[in-house]
């Protein structure tokens, strides 16, 4: 009994002198006119209320302290860390809508503060889980890279899948039924080479290289109705520059659009989507289902040597789920290349008014172009806007829409001009995105800067993945696949 | 067991201070065996070292099978049939496919049965505990646990061991910790992913129980000590032959002279590189190896022709033949090609044990060239937290975000001089196409400078020779013409004056562009040479003429 006394007391001593020591940084401190050098840059942000803890650090070497609403947080090693009921306390008490921040640190003059910021706490909640590749950012070194997802909610990440259980072959393409992670579509290739299709318990393995495709199938994208998953083909090579700022190249000799029938095991496309003098790619569907988008641009010879003379434009073309048929004339939507771009991966928003396409210089491969910005096109004028707050001086590419529309994900270099971080965006009913935030981690810094592969294809997911590896695994390895045929 | 396959052990991985390499390495089944594994191979960037903590090791693995077969602490004579074990391992490490946890697996396992050996009471208990506990950190070795302790213990109940060891594999089999069900149960478990194990491979896991169901049997038959001593000696020298002949064939499956020529190259002991490539600089990636430690001596023009030479591809195979190794990695690098040796370094960063050391340095200094310092950086930092490579990324972590410094110095000043060339696709057509811009950038890289030159003489090229000397070697600060290169053009001189379609040009012209009187008066006794005889010619060896006109390419 007097122990614990004695302990509590100790405790409100250290708790009180704590207290004071912090009252003194923030009464005394002088203010400087400089933003707080920190590492995400998670100043102006708008953040989702369901967010993980946004633990960041202070780049500086000074002793330094956080002044958040009225609580001051004390650094370890320049990082300020969120506990997880203290985060959501944070978030659940903004009661004007947003965090304010200030960073102290100590000089020889003592306590200055930098200016003060704020991170906006939206009320539109973010689908909880995303998924992504992690893979070196070469372009061969495959030997150890997967499928993960990550609890947004938490800073838990798992395996979906992992090449070491196939013979380190190369996963890539994963993408889900209108972020419904029970249905989903990845291919395997080389020695267990295939198409998975996950539908809930069920997975199967296509073999979908058939005689009138120039490949295998590769760019996915899910029909709404779940019945159909349109698809490129695509004879694509890769080339490394001397010292170009893009550094790899990755370029089409040819490439064709096909929809898939899940159910059927056919494939079929249009003349229009197959033409001979034409690359096709990147097909996404509308949300209803009813147009079929995708990047087309004039095939160009010799390639690679005139590689940068291919520019996408893109187009849309009717879609009949009901026969699987298509219409009979193609809608150019933006004539990039009349522009001199070109553009990639159009992603419509799921209430259907905006689209957003990765616009750059020329070719196909954004993730590569150092000049690949985020673009937004509202669909019911055919109005075009760069997403200018989310855009940064490096490659941001590969997008996605959150369930709601109003996140969207997608890949950046901006931190160190190679390896590809996921970054978060309000998007707003007007079309208007807020700074993005970065995947947040317990030590941000630490974790990015040990980080030795890249974030690629991140999407969202309403809940978690549950299929299993082993059962992945076993058909991958074990099942010949079913042939796919042409209607 | 070759030392220098040891060596190249320590090339495919980086054992890292770090905590989460620790834990995420620690945590996988068999994370023990793998952590000790890579622990230990850290120190073979030295043969020697290798080859004596690889026998100090299986010295400890017999010493380990004999605490646990022998009855008393005095019962030597079963010390011959406890190597033989050993002896299979060793000649299982042969095959640079098999991990070296495989070793440090049955050494776990090995101290495992010795603490059952010892535990006096609840042993079926401790007996299933330890079960798991191994399988959990060593991987399928534990099988080996389960089968000994159940040998040992000889009862009904002790086959419970087999049945848990049966149920940690099912766990690791449909948890995905596994791929096969072969690797939940067989040493596939440390074989090269997906890879088929070799057969010889299980010689030294069935050893370890049929040696302690000997000693069993033997202890329990009351045999005589001595006679055990005596076919534990023939066993252990009749294991010998096969032991060996398993050590050839993967020695003869594998390029151990190419392990002996990497182990030169990163320690840049260019002159044991040159002595290593006298085994065989016949063989192209020999002779590659062999040029380039000539090219960092700045001896490439001057000795190049001292040795057997066999046209360009002794320099850099081409692009049709050439395959993405560590090799061709360090050679674009020598040649001043520094974004194709970053080309092959970044698609080989990664092995598969981890990080290529050799490559992620390459990849750190043409980051450093690139003045991408964030990912030098990253790369750094990765080195800086393995021992071996720490003062190497100290050394270089003073140039991050320091231009000045990164000009100014030899290597990292010159290479980002290189990056300046034309831009085009690298790695794309030739060796050749692609040393011209970089020398127009950056015409004083002596290295690229030697190598352009060497390349279109053993390419026997004359004409293209002087066209390059007449655009690199023509200018007052210009470096002395090399004197085979003097020999070419003398040869072509006098070979313009005979031959339609070939503008001529004189004496005078090589006069001019550097070429000697004494070369010119050398070509004269060549000629003489020539006329004479074979024998005559013989101390024209090394010079161009002799490689020109006897040397098929």
């Amino acid at each position: 009994m007097k122990k614990s006394r004695i302990v509590n007391c100790i405790l409100g001593v250290v708790f009180l002198s704590l207290q004071l020591s912090c009252a003194g940084i923030t009464k005394n401190a002088s203010q400087l006119d400089e933003d707080a050098p920190i590492f995400p840059d998670y100043k102006e942000v708008t953040i989702p209320a369901n967010i993980a803890p946004l633990n960041f650090s202070f780049l500086g070497e000074e002793n330094c302290a956080l002044l958040v609403g009225d609580k001051v947080i004390r650094s370890r090693g320049g990082l300020f860390r969120f506990g997880k009921r203290q985060w959501r306390k944070l978030l659940t008490n903004c009661s004007e809508g947003f965090l304010n921040l200030t960073v102290f640190v100590k000089r020889d003059n003592g306590w200055c503060s930098y200016k003060p910021f704020k991170i906006t706490v939206s009320q539109d909640k973010i689908d909880p889980w995303f998924s992504y590749r992690l893979i070196p950012p070469g372009y061969q070194g495959w030997q150890d890279m997967g499928i993960y997802q990550r609890d947004l909610e938490s800073y838990s990440q798992k395996a979906i899948m992992t090449n070491n259980l196939t013979g380190g072959n190369c996963l890539n393409c994963h993408t889900y039924h209108n972020g419904d992670p029970s249905k989903m579509v990845f291919h395997a290739r080389a020695s267990f080479g295939g198409t998975i299709v996950v539908d809930g318990d069920a997975i199967e393995k296509l073999n979908t290289k058939t005689d009138s495709t120039i490949s295998a199938l590769v760019y996915p994208y899910w029909h709404p109705s779940g019945d159909f998953v349109a698809f490129s083909v695509n004879k694509t090579l890769q080339a490394f520059y001397n010292h170009d700022p893009n550094r790899i190249e990755v370029y089409d000799m040819a490439s064709d659009v096909v929809v898939y029938n899940v159910k059927t095991h056919e494939i079929a496309w249009s003349p229009l989507t197959k033409a001979e003098d034409r690359f096709e790619t990147f097909p996404t569907f509308s949300p209803d289902g009813k147009w079929l988008y995708f990047c087309s641009a004039e095939a160009v010879e010799p390639m690679p040597d005139k590689h940068r003379e291919v520019r996408y434009g893109l187009y849309r073309i009717h879609f009949n789920a009901e026969d699987m048929s298509f219409g009979d004339s193609l809608e150019c939507v933006y004539d990039a290349p009349a522009e001199g771009f070109s553009v990639s991966f159009p992603r419509v928003s799921p209430d259907g008014r905006f689209l957003c396409v990765t616009r750059h210089g020329y070719g196909n491969f954004s993730i590569w172009h150092k000049d690949a910005d985020l673009w937004l096109i509202d669909l019911t004028d055919g109005s075009l806007k760069p997403m200018d707050d989310v855009n940064s001086n490096d490659v941001d590419s590969f997008h996605t829409w959150s369930s709601n529309g109003k996140w969207m994900v997608f890949s950046s270099r901006r931190d160190d001009g190679l390896y590809t971080k996921p970054y978060f965006t309000h998007i707003d009913s007007n079309g208007n995105a807020a700074k993005p935030f970065l995947l947040p981690q317990k030590n941000p810094l630490a974790y990015y800067k040990r980080l030795m592969k890249s974030y690629n294809l991140p999407a969202f997911t309403t809940g978690k993945v549950k299929i299993g590896k082993r059962d992945l695994t076993d058909v991958i390895r074990k099942s010949s696949g079913t042939d796919v045929l042409v209607k | 067991m070759n030392p220098f396959a040891l060596a190249y052990r320590e090339q495919q991985q980086l054992f890292l201070f770090d905590k989460t390499y620790l834990l995420g390495t620690l945590l996988k089944v068999g994370g023990l065996s793998t952590l000790l594994a890579r622990f230990i191979v850290q120190f073979f960037w030295n043969p020697t070292i290798a080859l004596v903590i690889t026998l100090a090791l299986l010295a400890l693995s017999s010493y380990l099978t004999w605490a646990f077969v022998r009855k008393t602490s005095k019962d030597w004579k079963t010390i011959p049939l406890c190597l033989i074990p050993s002896v299979f391992i060793w000649a299982s490490l042969s095959d640079i496919g098999l991990h070296f946890d495989f070793l440090t697996s049955i050494l776990l396992v090995q101290t495992g049965l010795l603490i059952f050996k010892n535990i006096k009471s609840g042993k079926l208990m401790w007996g299933v505990i330890l079960t798991i506990i191994l399988y959990l950190t060593t991987g399928s070795a534990a099988v080996l646990f389960a089968v000994c302790a159940a040998i040992k213990e000889r009862s009904w109940k002790s086959l419970c061991y087999p049945a848990v060891v049966a149920l940690c594999g099912i766990a690791a089999y449909l948890s995905a910790a596994v791929p096969t069900w072969a690797d939940a149960f067989t040493p596939s478990f440390y074989y090269n992913l997906d890879a088929s194990l070799p057969g010889m491979h299980w010689a030294g896991w069935i050893c370890l129980p049929i040696i302690i169901l000997i000693g069993e049997l033997a202890g329990q038959t009351n045999l005589n000590r001595w006679f055990i001593f005596i076919s534990g000696i023939v066993f252990f020298a009749v294991s010998c032959f096969p032991a060996r002949k398993i050590t050839n064939k993967f020695e003869r499956q594998q390029p151990i002279l190419t392990y002996k020529l990497e182990y030169y190259t990163n320690r840049e002991d260019w002159d044991g590189l040159i002595k290593a490539c006298k085994k065989a600089p016949w063989l192209p990636r020999t002779a590659n190896y062999l040029n380039m430690a000539l090219a960092w001596k700045g001896e490439l023009a001057d000795h190049l022709l001292d040795y057997d030479q066999r046209g360009p591809d002794a320099l850099v195979m081409t692009i049709k033949d050439r395959a993405v190794d560590d090799a061709q990695a360090h050679i674009m690098m020598t040649m001043g090609n520094v974004a194709a040796a970053q080309d092959v370094a970044f698609n080989l960063l990664f092995s598969l044990q981890g990080y290529c050391p050799a490559m992620v340095k390459i990849n750190a200094l043409v980051e450093l060239m690139r003045g991408s310092y964030e990912v030098a950086d990253k790369y750094l930092s990765l080195l800086k937290k393995a021992p071996h490579y720490r003062k190497w990324a100290m050394k270089y972590r003073g140039f991050l975000f320091n231009d000045d410094a990164v000009e100014a110095d030899p290597l990292l000043g010159n290479g980002r001089r290189n990056l300046t060339a034309e831009d085009a696709f690298i790695m794309y057509t030739n060796p050749m196409t692609e040393l011209f811009p970089i020398l127009d950038a950056n015409p004083k890289d002596e290295r690229t400078l030697e190598y352009g030159l060497c390349y279109l003489l053993l390419a026997k090229d004359l004409n293209s020779v002087k066209h390059f000397i007449t655009d690199y070697y023509s200018s007052p600060d210009s470096p002395a013409l090399p004197r085979i290169a003097q020999e070419a053009m003398v040869f072509y001189s006098e070979y313009s004056r005979n031959m339609e379609g070939v503008e001529s040009f004189g004496l005078d012209w090589c006069y001019d562009h550097g070429v000697t009187p004494e070369t010119v008066k050398r070509f004269e006794d060549y000629q003489k040479a020539a006329v004479a005889g074979p024998v005559s010619l013989k101390r024209f060896r090394g010079t161009y003429w002799y490689y020109l006109v006897h040397t098929e390419i």
